[in-house]
């Protein structure tokens, strides 16, 4: 047995936890310490490895990459997906392939943490590091977001629990925790009762007001029951905030039909203390993808490309495209549209030939025309991830394998198109 | 067969709300055809008041169905403070992911995390299988 005395990553969510010890036995991971629980399923392995088949029989490496080569070349529209559980070089080859095949190119942003992601690399909305939160944040709103449960340790390495540079006292007494959500969460829970702010659904746009209203000394107005004195007390804790946090999840994105709402408050947030806002990306690297397709198209999904022109709109997102059956062809790789989208929306996949790029089976390969396995980041195969603060990660890799690295495969199949 | 089978089980509507849960993504990571992931993702939390309106005990299971799908899943009590009748929760799943419309409406992006079911008794049927779902 050897204790390796590296540190690694986690790539099991976007808080790329990078103070992962783990020690090997005859070559394979034997223990995985500090992970959390959901770092630790990951890290160790899905128990169905996906297997390299074309149309249901398995065969080799490079009969189903030739297989999904040739699926591409002779798709008109194909569509290219997925992207979140995938290294940066893999979704860069995505992107190659894509403007090669003249195709459709989106990622699961396109349905989550998208509309955050895009103001804040368009300038529109304050942002700061985990690192920044870790050392000043003293008032922290978790809104629509329950890392208790999708991020597990991001109180404790980052937002609430740990003491920081500035904030040498900890959760106990130099940071508020607020949490803004429409049920009482596990992290509503460790918030308290003073702490908490329950919201019917689709509030938060009125709260949002309501918010703004305090914070300039008037009565707030809501059409739904909301308890003044508590709000104006909330107005006041964050007027006080030397360096205030939002961690806006999907409860709060879903809940808004335009960011005008959240730019009003982040604005007079900003007019009387000091806010900022991170997207509760959920998926490893998809904030690394919203950066690699903005870097070559100036957007950060819903693109299409057409003899070298890029096209962008919501008639390019994948739930539209597979709605109104635009497309003849889709690879996906690193997601799982069967299990994470709307079941009338994905049916459509099975009517085109599908390519799946996976280190699990997933319900989506069970569909699959061609299914090739690759390595999983952060433990058989190494590369760049982006995490969910827009910080750049190195993943290395913890053992050998003969899997090709999901770089590797995309790389191959573009130079086979 | 006992003569509750042949009467119509009440109806109810609700309005489903989606959440995440660690214990469920750790089961999803390990294996999304597992019996823990379907243990873990085939379930609704009702109010106590729900669960005497649709004549079923906790544990029972239900029948959800809207224009986009039908799904069986287990009953259970939210156990929150606050009433909620009216209003049921269910972990971000394909349990879930079955019932969701698929219009997306100005932002284009489906309601995952809110939308109607009409809900009632399955009379003992199994919950759905997720080989069942895809
Ligand atoms: S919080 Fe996320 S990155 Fe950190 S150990 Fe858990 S799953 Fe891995």
């Amino acid at each position: 047995m050897k204790l390796d005395n590296d540190y690694y990553v986690c790539t099991g969510c976007a808080l790329l936890c990078d103070d992962i010890g783990v020690e090997l036995e005859g070559g394979k991971l034997n223990k995985v310490h500090t992970a959390c629980r959901k770092g630790f399923a990951f890290m160790k392995g899905c128990s169905n490895p996906m297997e390299c088949t074309v149309n249901g029989e398995r065969t080799d490496m490079d009969s189903s990459i030739k297989e999904a080569a040739s699926i591409l070349k002779n798709a008109e529209r194909p569509l290219i997906f997925g992207h979140a559980n995938s290294s940066s070089g893999a979704q860069k080859k995505a992107i190659d392939i894509a403007r090669k095949t003249n195709g459709f190119i989106d990622d699961t942003s396109s349905f989550c943490q998208g509309p955050m992601v895009e103001a804040i690399m368009e300038g529109k909305l304050k942002t700061c590091t985990l690192d920044d939160v870790r050392h000043k944040a003293d008032v922290i709103i978790y809104w629509g977001a329950d890392p208790a449960n999708s991020h597990p340790r991001h109180m404790s390495r980052y937002s609430y629990f740990p003491r920081g540079k500035e904030r040498q006292r900890g959760w106990e007494e130099d940071r508020t925790a607020i949490t803004i959500d429409v049920r009482k969460s596990d992290t509503a829970e460790i918030c308290g009762q003073n702490g908490f702010y329950q919201i019917p659904v689709k509030g938060d746009a009125e709260f949002m007001d309501a918010m703004v209203s305090a914070l300039s000394g008037k009565i707030p107005k809501t059409s739904y029951d909301l308890d003044k004195k508590k709000l104006l007390e909330l107005a006041s804790i964050l007027k006080k905030a030397k360096f205030g946090v939002i961690f806006a999840g999907l409860g709060m994105v879903y809940a808004l039909d335009d960011r005008e709402p959240l730019y009003k408050l982040m604005d007079k947030l900003n007019s009387v203390s000091s806010f900022h806002l991170i997207p509760m990306a959920g998926h490893y690297n998809m904030r690394g993808f919203n950066q690699n397709l903005f870097e070559e198209t100036g957007y950060i999904n819903r693109v299409k490309f057409s003899s070298g022109e890029v096209l962008h709109g919501p008639e390019y997102s994948v739930v539209e495209v597979l709605r109104q059956k635009a497309v003849d062809a889709a690879l996906v790789i690193g997601a799982d549209p069967l299990s994470s989208l709307p079941r009338s929306v994905v049916r459509y996949l099975e009517k085109i030939p599908l390519i799946v790029i996976d280190p699990c089976q997933t319900l989506t390969s069970a569909k699959a025309n061609v299914t090739i396995p690759c390595g999983l980041v952060g433990v058989e195969t190494g590369g760049s991830a982006v995490r969910m603060d827009g910080v750049e990660i190195e993943v290395k890799q913890i053992v050998d394998t003969d899997r090709l690295s999901d770089e590797e495969i995309m790389t191959r199949i573009s130079e086979a198109l | 067969m006992g003569f509750g089978q042949f009467l119509s089980a009440p109806e109810t509507k609700l309005r489903i709300v989606t959440y995440r849960d660690v214990f469920q993504d750790s089961a999803k990571v390990v294996s999304i055809f597992g019996e823990d992931y379907e243990k873990l993702s085939a379930v609704i939390k009702l109010d106590p008041k729900d669960i005497s309106k649709l004549a079923i005990k906790e544990g029972d299971t239900l029948i959800l169905k809207n224009s986009s799908g039908k799904v069986i899943v287990k009953a259970l009590n939210s156990g929150y403070d606050n009433p909620h009748t009216g209003t049921a929760y269910m972990v971000n799943s394909p349990w879930s992911n079955s019932l969701v419309p698929e219009d997306s409406g100005v932002t284009g992006v489906p309601d995952f995390k809110d939308f109607e079911v009409i809900a009632s008794s399955a009379k003992g049927e199994k919950v759905t299988g997720i080989k069942e779902i895809i």
